[in-house]
């Protein structure tokens, strides 16, 4: 790693800078734009994520999000490391602070035109394996160098859905001697053992936070919480009936900060505040009749059925506007509510969290629920082919939004899709829907430069007479 | 007395005639299909510049991919131990050694005695070899030599896909048809270089001084970015090629199993 | 003896397992050494660990598995595709791992691609929980009892506990023969080499486990000779291994493995299964505890106490870490270890590989040399006056 990186902590770096980005609006649309001039890698992301309303509180949420884990132990708070499908919700009701690796690689990697080579890099020179997931590895590189704030535990709830996942975790917490809580999840979800084991090592984790963190569950404050979840959930099911509409009427990052809000914010009232910008945007385009997107009409919609990719410049919404491309989501966008549009439409409840504030108890089953049907842990738990996993969830969100095409785009880490992504891909093949597979790394552009990717995607629209 | 050291790489041929004072004479030719053949031809250049007979030479050993095919050896040694032996034989205070040979890229520590402490390799990837520079020579079009001085009047690297060298051959691919000038190219392929091998450099954690051998060390703009990287000055070999630190080796590891201290 | 146990490592079918066919027995196989194989003994199944041994091509494996996947399921799938396997009755797919997990629906969709009878008739996802914990034993007892259900209905076969009981006791009997030979590997000299003790442990899995009983307490007192004097005494660590050929690149002429924790091996430790326990709580326990496995997330710690056990036990030179391309899970703990038992002062190396077709020896076989050779200079300067 080069001396110049280990001069700042990078997660103050990233505050600093994200905290400045959300103030770039406050001045004269002249000091907008003399401003961007001096930002000539964060400008990109910037206008980006200002094409929507919600963009400038997007920003402000991301760098309040950086706040709490700069000063987290000067604010008297213990920090957890955790994974973006773990929901950080139990985190907030016993006061303890999420640093979601995830997260903070697709932070930097938005940022940097090197992205967070470095860290990558880092991880592999201290003895992790250079395989392993990208996500992870980013942003884990810096906390192992010490560069970011320290880590109090490590709790991940990947193992049986994403060994890459699950591992980068567990070698953090026995490198750094941190203490270490897994939630495993079954290669089932609908049946009565299974919701059984998901409470039993959901109460598992919260003895281990009351632990760790030495405080104590505190009923009211969860209760709120779950509460404000369901208030969540039920603009997000709004949001997700107008991306079923075609064109469609929201920008194209909608999405982005729905997944990303979620991942930093379930239950806390600034991602309640983002959802509600994000509806009255969408709100007001239907009733103008207009579309979301800024240049001319959708030419195709596309959905994809695992993730996006991250690398610099939010360059793939950039590729998507100009290529004019409806974008309606990918797997990370969905939380499986039951009154969630898909849950409806395909009439599988069963399959779906609710959320009961009733007792203790019934709290402490609905947020286990909600857990073990967050993005990626529900649907790639299994079989690709089994009952309400990958495949069936792919091509119900496909169709019910309307979609034309679908895209896998991952990581080379991720043994668990690509051990199934192409008999996935025959599949929604002949349910009708082109399907590309891009070979790209989301978040390192060293595997497959942006251009190379860039090329062979619309290579593949063309191909298929997509645009 | 006379001893040789003949290393057998994938790329070249390497032999050394040592006789317990100084080398005196050394071949490189490239690899043949037959490793024998290669030898063979490596050990007549060598005798024919030393003015030698083959058969002056008491005891030989073998080195590198081949080490098993040099048809007059007695003995054979890895590659890794003779890179060691060589190197500290030429430096006596490296303590670190960088060799990038032609398909293998290896880190080596050593201790205070010139001995293997610790090693890393490259694993199954191209990239961070010879093999890398060839393919991308190929692809712009210049000798591997030229590479160098190419990139050396380059100012404006690209970013290169360093992870596989099929993909990044791609990208120069493009870059090319782009219009993209050469010497910029040449210089993001030394830097994407020059990062791989800067990985396992850290890996084996550095101790000074650093040298480095193998074939890749006459490649002063990888040399050059890999010091920028690293923060330290990398020894280059002056008294002998570089790419001989092998078979060097080998002849040392020759005289003394021949009976020479 | 050592031959006949490698011929039948090496090779996926054997006579005895054509024998057992031919009386009518039914054979299933399974992925993971997390199964009991006590349950399909005591059902009177001849129970086969799945090997991917010597595969010549990867196109089916290929072609379903995407490019970035362990070489091991694939050459598991492909010679389910080449049709070696069409003597199992049935399979048990573990989610051992993220690559082996999804060798469930390789193997179907390969059937259905390719229109062949690939997959066996009884076809079992069984679910082994990451931790240990009261519930997660729990679990897999339930999982067990599933397993026994399906099994028993779909071949309509009659379960019984003390039929059961009888297989756990046969079970430690053998858990006995297999520990002498595991602890003669470590003596000083070894009095087996690392691949013959490997051969042994590897055909035993593949071959009705009392002929192995017999075979193997034949050999074991018969043992007189102790050739492997001076060589450099190495451990090896890391991804699951049924390829003797691995350890007879490492031994050469100049080392020997004296002790390993690979998967189909005996591990470090040879549990026993508690025989006064309810003997599926006890199985579960017992398989749920023995985990010299990384899938085990969060045991480090107790793993690497039992490898340093080990080598001082073993008195072992040198550790080999490998691990086949794309195994995160010991790519990340050799990483671990590598740190920690160079910090210990034991030398360690770490090896990327390929399993199978891809294998490139040679390449392998340099940095072995050179690490031996490492391990000779050290004999050397400790042993100097």
């Amino acid at each position: 790693m080069r001396q110049a990186l280990k001069q700042y902590k990078f997660d103050w770096m990233l505050w600093r800078t994200y905290e400045a980005g959300s103030k770039l609006l406050a001045g004269t649309a002249q000091e907008y734009d003399i401003a961007l001039r001096y930002i000539p890698y964060f400008k990109d992301p910037v206008k980006e994520v200002y094409k929507a309303k919600a963009g400038q509180l997007f920003l402000e949420m991301t760098a309040t999000y950086l706040d709490n884990i700069v000063n987290a132990h000067q604010r008297g708070k213990k920090t957890c490391m955790t994974t973006f499908c773990f929901s950080p919700a139990i985190l907030y009701a016993l006061d303890i602070v999420p640093v979601t690796l995830e997260l903070l690689t697709v932070m930097m990697t938005f940022l940097y035109k090197r992205g967070t080579f470095e860290f990558l890099d880092y991880c592999n020179e201290v003895g992790f394996t250079e395989t392993s997931c990208s996500s992870q590895r980013g942003s884990m590189g810096a906390l192992l160098a010490d560069l970011g704030t320290p880590i109090d535990m490590v709790v991940t709830d990947s193992p049986g859905v994403c060994d890459t996942n699950a591992n980068a975790f567990s070698f953090f917490a026995a490198y750094k001697d941190v203490p270490f809580f897994q939630l495993n999840m079954p290669p089932w979800l609908v049946e009565e053992r299974v919701t059984e084991y998901h409470v039993q090592d959901y109460k598992a984790l919260v003895a281990f936070l009351e632990e760790q963190s030495g405080k104590k569950l505190d009923e009211d404050r969860l209760r709120q919480i779950l509460k404000e979840l369901q208030k969540q959930d039920e603009l997000i099911n709004e949001l997700e009936q107008y991306l079923c509409y075609k064109p469609l009427p929201l920008p194209v990052t909608t999405c982005l900060f729905i997944y990303a809000g979620r991942f930093m914010f379930a239950g806390m009232p600034i991602y309640t505040r983002l959802l509600e910008l994000l509806v009255a945007e969408g709100r007001e385009n239907v009733a103008l009749h207009k579309q979301g997107i800024n240049t001319s009409h959708e030419k195709s919609r596309g959905f994809f059925c695992y993730i996006d990719h991250y690398t610099h410049s939010l360059r793939l919404w950039q590729m998507l506007e100009e290529l004019n491309i409806g974008y309606a989501g990918n797997i990370l966008s969905h939380f499986w509510a039951q009154s969630n549009p898909p849950v409806v439409k395909y009439n599988c409840p069963e399959s779906a969290y609710s959320i009961n504030t009733n007792t203790l108890e019934d709290m402490l089953t609905s947020i286990a629920a909600i857990n073990s049907r967050m993005p990626m842990i529900k649907s790639i738990r299994g079989p690709y082919d089994s009952p309400y996993m990958w495949l069936q969830d792919t091509l119900a969100l496909a169709s019910m939004y309307q979609a034309d095409f679908i895209v896998y785009n991952g990581t080379p880490g991720c043994r668990n899709t690509w051990g199934m992504v192409k008999l996935l891909a025959q599949d929604t093949e002949k349910a009708g829907f082109p399907t590309h597979i891009m070979y790209a790394d989301a978040f390192d552009d060293r595997v497959q430069s942006w251009d190379a990717t860039r090329d062979r995607f619309e290579e593949f629209l063309r191909v298929r007479r997509l645009i | 007395m006379i001893v040789a050291g003949c290393d057998i790489g994938s790329l070249t041929t390497k032999l050394v005639l040592f006789d317990g004072k100084k080398v005196i004479a050394s071949s490189i030719i490239k690899s043949k299909p037959k490793p024998e053949d290669g030898a063979y031809e490596a050990l007549e250049q060598a005798c024919a510049i030393a003015t030698v007979n083959q058969t002056d030479i008491v005891y030989c050993v073998g080195t590198g991919y081949g080490r098993k095919r040099v048809p007059f050896a007695q003995d054979n040694v890895s590659e890794i131990s003779c890179h060691t032996k060589g190197a500290f034989y030429l430096y006596p205070n490296v303590r670190t050694i960088i060799d990038i040979g032609g398909q293998d890229c290896k880190v080596i520590s050593l201790n205070d005695r010139g001995e293997v402490d610790r090693f890393v390799t490259n694993d199954k990837c191209a990239a961070g070899t010879g093999r890398f520079l060839e393919v991308m020579a190929k692809v712009l079009k210049v000798e591997l030599q030229e590479l160098s001085n190419m990139a050396k009047k380059g100012n404006d690297a690209i970013t290169l896909a360093s992870a596989c060298t099929v993909w990044a051959q791609a990208d120069v691919i493009k870059y090319l048809n782009e219009g993209m000038p050469k010497e910029n190219i040449a210089l993001g392929v030394c830097k994407s270089m020059a990062k791989r091998v800067g990985v396992l450099v850290n890996q084996a954690r550095i101790k000074r001084d650093v040298c480095i051998t193998g074939g890749v060390a006459k490649n002063t703009a990888v040399v050059k970015e890999l010091e920028s990287l690293l923060g330290v000055t990398i020894l280059k070999i002056t008294n002998v090629d570089p790419q001989l630190t092998g078979a060097l080796g080998a002849a040392l590891f020759a005289y003394q199993k021949a009976g020479g201290v | 003896m050592f031959d006949e146990f490698r011929q039948i490592a090496q090779s996926i079918s054997n006579e005895y397992i054509q024998n057992e066919k031919k009386k009518g027995s039914l054979c299933i196989g399974y992925t993971c050494s997390y199964f009991p194989e006590e349950i399909l003994h005591s059902l009177g199944i001849l129970p086969y660990r799945i090997k991917g041994i010597n595969v010549s091509s990867l196109s089916v494996a290929d072609a379903a598995f995407g490019p970035f996947i362990c070489s091991h399921p694939k050459c598991l799938l492909q010679h389910f595709a080449d049709g070696d396997y069409s003597f199992l009755d049935g399979i048990i797919v573990t989610p051992g791992c993220d690559s082996m997990r999804r060798i469930d629906e390789c193997i179907r969709k390969t059937a259905v691609n390719l229109d062949l009878p690939v997959v066996p008739p009884f076809f079992f996802h069984y679910a082994v929980p990451h931790k240990i914990t009261e519930y997660s034993i729990k679990w897999l007892v339930e999982e067990l009892q599933r397993f026994i259900d399906e099994v028993t209905k779909h071949f309509s076969l009659s379960f019984s506990y003390d039929a059961l009981k009888q297989s756990i006791r046969f079970y430690n009997q053998l858990r006995a023969k297999i520990e002498k030979l595991n602890s003669l590997r470590m003596e000083q000299p070894p009095a087996v080499s690392g691949a013959d003790a490997v051969a042994a442990f590897v055909a035993g899995l593949s071959m009705p486990r009392e002929i192995f009983l017999q075979k193997l307490d034949a050999f074991l007192s018969h043992l007189e000779t102790q050739p492997y004097n001076n060589r450099v005494r190495l451990m090896l660590i890391g991804s699951a291994n049924d390829d003797v050929e691995l350890l007879s690149l490492i031994e050469n002429d100049n080392a020997v493995v004296v002790a390993d924790t690979l998967c189909y091996g005996p591990r470090l430790e040879i549990d026993y299964v508690d025989e006064v326990d309810e003997p599926l709580h006890a199985l579960a326990v017992r398989y749920l505890n023995h985990s010299h496995c990384p899938r085990m997330y969060g045991g480090y710690k107790e793993r690497k106490a039992k490898v340093v056990e080990a080598i001082a036990k073993a008195r072992v030179d040198g550790v080999i870490l490998q691990n086949i391309r794309f195994c995160d899970l010991h790519g990340a703990e050799n990483g671990l270890l590598e740190r920690d038992l160079e910090q210990m002062g034991v030398p360690c190396l770490r090896l990327e590989r390929e399993y199978g077709p891809l294998a490139d020896y040679e390449r392998m076989r340099m940095r072995i040399d050179a690490f031996i050779e490492r391990m000779e200079v050290r004999r050397y300067v400790c042993d100097r006056p």
